[in-house]
């Protein structure tokens, strides 16, 4: 789609959960709206194996089966997704212009909904490694380790929910957890009935990777209480260690973001630059939970479509004074 | 002008999928290489991209070069199946 210079009332960016929640409330509002999604349509909830805790689906449901519908049900009241990336955005007068890969454009509104990504650990190895022996995503690469040993780095929920998918493929996992593991109680007890295939490693941290001929062979730890040094023999790594928001590229923007970079907002979940809003894993305070975006993305286009009504009725400058230029 | 474009893919994977409706929508023919069901292919793709990961998009051109597209990235996907 060539976009050059063209004008709209509503540019998402982003299309998981948060993002396509807003758009079928905008479009089913006659808002018309467009989204920019550079990576997965769902978001990481669409490489997300299966989600237990959506309310609607008694047995829980694929995350790339939820992510479809979300994306039908957006698309079915007029919302257009274009695969592409928003590369900066400033504000224009009234309007906010955002350079995009698809050419330059102006919207009314903005929705930043670009969620997070996996966060790297930062160790000799992983760089080296990526996608050859290190992975971010159990979902894609588990089917390259049949019958192989792994090591899952992380103890949060995305570390045991991954962990306990990848025991379709993997001889047997050495989780390392650096403290304690903060998952949920229902997946720790959850992971219990793994046991067989999933080792816990509590106060471990993952110091290193190690190869040799081009492959993973091991993980270099160290045992917190004791401060030796441990080795795991193994095959991949997977690494589920938190998540980091997908804010770059709001440098310059004038968007205030806190000290973890999450965008921050008011109690409309407006930022500081009238007409930009934000909802879902990206706001600062958000719980990072996909039933929570949706609800967000549900409130951010409320707040939107009354935005919108002041926009059009109101000069620059009483637009201005109302939400504070 | 790409003469063949393969894609190598599972079952579970979501990066997969967003490759193969970029193409449709691109108006592109492919192939697929689905792994869980050719896993004697992996060795295959390994050598092709040096990376085990899918997606693998591995596009021909017509002076049987070929250009290998490790993941779901549009920015090299789009030019190189252009």
């Amino acid at each position: 789609m060539e976009l050059d210079n063209t004008r709209h009332e509503l540019v998402i960016i982003g299309a998981g959960p948060a993002a396509l929640s807003a758009a079928i409330y905008t479009s089913r509002e006659d808002i018309q709206t467009l989204l920019f999604e550079k990576g997965a349509i769902g978001g990481l909830a669409a490489v997300t194996d299966r989600v237990d805790n959506y309310p609607g689906f008694a047995e829980g449901v694929a995350g790339l089966e939820l992510s479809d519908a979300m994306q039908k049900q957006a698309e079915r009241f007029g919302s257009k997704i274009e695969l592409g990336e928003v590369l900066s955005l400033k504000k224009d007068g009234n309007l906010i212009s955002l350079d995009t890969t698809s050419g330059k454009l102006q919207a009314k509104a903005v929705l930043v909904a670009t969620g997070s990504e996996y966060r790297k650990i930062g160790v000799p190895g992983e760089m080296e490694y990526y996608a050859r022996g290190v992975h971010y995503c159990a979902t894609c690469d588990g089917a390259f380790y049949r019958d192989k040993r792994l090591v899952v780095v992380g103890g949060g929920n995305s570390a045991v929910q991954e962990g306990m998918f990848l025991t379709r493929f993997a001889s047997h996992i050495d989780m390392l957890v650096r403290s304690e593991l903060k998952a949920s109680d229902v997946l720790i007890k959850e992971l219990e009935k793994h046991k067989d295939k999933i080792t816990v490693h509590l106060g471990v941290t993952t110091d290193e990777i190690v190869g040799q001929d081009n492959k993973v062979t091991k993980v270099i730890g160290t045992d917190t209480k004791s401060g030796k040094k441990v080795e795991f023999q193994t095959d991949g790594v997977f690494v589920f260690v938190g998540l980091d928001p997908n804010t770059k590229f709001l440098d310059g923007s004038g968007v205030e973001l806190d000290e973890r970079r999450l965008i921050k907002s008011d109690t409309r979940l407006m930022t500081n630059v009238p007409g930009v809003f934000v909802a879902g894993d990206v706001r600062s305070g958000a719980t990072l939970q996909i039933a929570s975006a949706a609800g967000e993305g549900a409130t951010a286009a409320l707040m939107i479509r009354e935005y919108l009504e002041h926009h059009e009725k109101m000069s620059t400058a009483t637009v201005a004074t109302l939400y504070g230029d | 002008m790409a003469k063949d474009i393969t894609i190598f893919t599972t079952n579970t994977c979501s990066y997969c999928v967003m490759v193969k409706r970029f193409l449709d929508m691109k108006g592109k023919t492919y192939q697929v290489v689905n792994l869980d069901d050719n896993p004697e292919r992996q060795a295959e793709a390994l050598e092709l991209s040096g990376a085990l990961t899918v997606p693998i998009t591995v596009v021909t051109k017509q002076d049987d070069s070929k250009e290998v597209v490790v993941g779901y990235n549009l920015a090299k996907l789009a030019p190189a199946v252009a």
